[in-house]
């Protein structure tokens, strides 16, 4: 048979796990767990809204679609800046290891708000016009993107080796810092490699 | 007084020079002054978005939902997405309209942050006020209700105990 001491510590193992299963919803307000890993999404999606299918042999005076994607896990809403640039062979993308955005101008822009856990997903349709070709070299002069035209003027050589004339589309994503009012270069960049040929 | 066809060809074209200059150079300052008014209310479109997104942010820090505000956001971001991209194409036309739309958005959004954020707050701090009475009194109830159960359980512990008959047992 248990003893009275026996029963005093069962009684007070109890009495304490009652008042902490009281407690436990005021914890919240004082502990404070850490959150999980905090990250952006950015994706380029083809036009059939899968990873697959995505323009590459391109002609001037066509349209091309893709989806372009933002999702927000940084635990709180977020305002996103995404932007696309246009490079040939010879420009820098964005620097990896340094996470240093590539050097070149934007040429169109979006302003995205997302909440935490929520993405964003816009269509993106882009043409090219004034290409001309002369002595190996081809020369893109306008570049639409959502029915807005920018003059490009950008160059590049016959690839021998892959058969074209390559350009690439690029994304990159930026976020606003609040403390230094700032947009900053937010490490996530995406792009789609194009022939920009006339014999399709 | 005569005047000769020459000179009246003479006076013509000068009129004409001094007609061209000025149409160009008023042509190039009107061009200017919409380019930097449309620069201008880039900036201002600009500011006033991240504003709106900061009062935003505090709205959503002090319990708000912001689910609609965000809807909010990104229309206006969408005002100033498509004046920017207007501008980097050199369109000037309607850059500023729309930029002007972005900012009077914004100005809304943080209007209405405010009153959100307030009921959020009132709303939070009395879930905490109830979390924490329910916490205490719950927890201090428990604890004295458990404490009368242990002293009748010790009483009749107690009363068994002295009740009970000492067994003798033998070697017989």
């Amino acid at each position: 048979m248990l003893k009275l001491g026996d029963f005093r510590a069962i009684f007070l193992v109890f009495g304490l796990a009652g008042v902490l299963l009281f407690a436990s919803p005021s914890f919240g307000l004082f502990l404070h767990l850490p959150q999980g890993e905090k990250f952006s999404e950015l994706w380029l999606l083809g036009p059939e809204h899968m990873a697959k299918n995505y323009p590459y042999n391109v002609t001037a005076h066509a349209d091309y679609f893709v989806y372009l994607g933002v999702g927000n896990h940084m635990g709180s809403p977020m305002y996103y800046g995404v932007y696309l640039k246009f490079r040939n062979q010879l420009e820098p993308l964005p620097n990896d290891t340094a996470g240093a955005p590539s050097p070149l101008v934007p040429l169109y822009e979006y302003h995205a708000f997302v909440e935490d856990g929520k993405s964003w997903e816009v269509p993106l349709t882009f043409s090219f016009s004034n290409v001309s070709y002369g002595m190996n070299q081809s020369l893109v002069g306008s570049l639409s993107i959502n029915s807005v035209a920018f003059n490009v003027n950008k160059g590049t050589s016959w690839d021998d080796e892959n058969r074209g004339y390559f350009y690439e589309l690029f994304v990159e994503l930026w976020i606003y810092g609040v403390e230094s009012d700032a947009f900053q270069f937010h490490d996530r960049f995406v792009g789609i490699r194009l022939n920009v040929t006339g014999n399709v | 007084m005569k005047y000769s066809h020459e000179n009246i060809v003479k006076v013509s074209f000068l009129l004409l020079l001094v007609l061209l200059v000025f149409t160009s150079s008023v042509g190039s300052a009107f061009c200017t002054a919409t380019s930097d008014e449309a620069s201008l209310k880039l900036s201002e479109a600009e500011s006033a978005l991240r504003r709106a997104f900061v009062a935003v942010l505090d709205a959503e820090r002090a319990g708000a939902d912001v689910s609609g505000l965000m809807l909010e956001l990104n229309l206006a971001g969408g005002n100033l997405t498509w004046a920017q991209n207007a501008y980097r194409s050199e369109d000037f036309s309607g850059v500023a309209g729309a930029a002007d739309q972005c900012s009077s958005l914004a100005d809304k959004i943080v209007s209405g942050t405010s009153l959100l954020k307030g009921s959020a707050l009132a709303e939070a701090q009395d879930s905490e006020w109830r979390m924490l009475a329910f916490s205490g009194i719950g927890g201090l109830a428990f604890a004295l209700v458990l404490f009368l159960v242990w002293v009748m359980f010790r009483r009749s512990y107690s009363r068994k105990l002295l009740g009970s008959k000492p067994e003798v047992g033998s070697d017989a």
